[in-house]
């Protein structure tokens, strides 16, 4: 092997390095759930949430489009635009203990790169709850947000990535829920409504 | 049967042809020749329709016309047709892009009521949590 072929060997090796280095810089707030969806079976309710990509961004479109004028959406949106991922999955159980304390490892080994701080943890452990939240920094910023809340009847994982205004999510109103949400000709529609009732 | 020597010279001498002989033979020369081409047309391809089309100009100018017309409305009919399924097509793939971005956005706000309960929980639990202790502090101090 000569001097050239070595050179461009350690090139390319470097190259790919470096490539997997950010690919993975890049997509490390994003959680792998998969090993839960074996809880589906057990629970009795279950909340399984995934929007990325285009579909996020059809969703952010949508909502500047339909709601432009509401001030809940304004707050929406200023949330939403900045969001790269939302992965939620939540599982209800009737009965205590159906899930296991591996399950829940599971989630907190991927959050203990150094990238990662536990901002907030809360233990009751006669009752049997853990909740915790992760924050992702990049930089100044926040990268990616955790919340994991481990209960005898509940285990919820949500995974937001990307830029997460905390105090905004925090204070978010509680009747953007989607079916209490309407959009802004239904309201007309329910006041005048309201008005010939009156 | 014996033919005599003046017999044959009876046969054989002149006789007078009569009056128009030149005529008459010009005119049988005539008919042949007009038989002849019309032999000859009766045996080209399309021979009939080539001669109706010099004869009856207007027709032709007429039929020729009826089949524009004709073609002009069946590719104009068509052209209509493609262009409606064509929209009919986009209207059906914007309806269905309308509804997954609806989906979509329910989903968000869905995803995003979650968050805000959850954080709010967790918040609220951290805070239960930090107070007792706050209090045995305050007293030791």
């Amino acid at each position: 092997m000569n001097l050239a072929t070595r050179k461009l060997i350690q090139i390319l090796i470097a190259a790919v390095l470096c490539f997997s280095a950010l690919r993975g810089y890049g997509q490390d707030a994003k959680l792998q759930l998969g090993n839960l969806d074996k809880l589906t079976d057990k629970a009795a309710r279950v909340t399984d949430v995934t929007l990325d990509g285009s579909l996020l961004q059809f969703a952010v479109n949508l909502i500047e489009k339909v709601d432009a004028d509401d001030k809940d959406v304004a707050q929406l949106q200023s949330i939403i635009k900045n969001l790269k991922g939302i992965y939620i999955k939540s599982f209800e159980f009737d009965e205590a203990s159906q899930y296991s304390k591996g399950d829940v490892d599971a989630i907190r080994s991927q959050l203990t790169s150094p990238r990662w701080s536990k901002i907030v943890q809360s233990m009751e452990k006669r009752r049997n709850e853990y909740d915790e939240i992760y924050v992702l920094k990049n930089g100044d910023k926040v990268g990616g947000v955790v919340i994991l809340v481990a209960e005898a009847r509940e285990l919820t994982v949500v995974n937001l990535v990307g830029e997460v205004p905390m105090d905004k999510v925090a204070s978010l109103e509680r009747h953007l829920a989607p079916g209490e949400k309407h959009s802004d000709k239904q309201k007309q529609q329910k006041k005048e409504s309201g008005h010939d009732q009156e | 049967m014996h033919f005599s020597e003046d017999d044959l010279r009876e046969a054989l001498k002149r006789k007078d042809p009569g009056e128009g002989f030149t005529q008459r033979v010009m005119a049988r020369v005539e008919q042949a020749k007009s038989e002849g081409t019309k032999q000859a047309a009766t045996k080209k391809p399309n021979g009939k329709f080539l001669a109706w089309w010099t004869v009856r100009p207007a027709w032709t100018v007429a039929v020729v016309a009826v089949l524009l017309l004709a073609f002009g409305i069946g590719g104009y009919q068509y052209s209509e047709y493609r262009h409606a399924e064509e929209m009919r097509i986009a209207r059906a793939r914007q309806q269905q892009l309308q509804q997954e971005a609806e989906r979509a956005r329910d989903q968000a706000i869905l995803a995003l009521e979650i968050a805000r309960a959850k954080l709010n929980h967790v918040l609220q639990h951290a805070q239960l949590q930090a107070e007792p202790n706050d209090k045995i502090r305050r007293e030791r101090l």
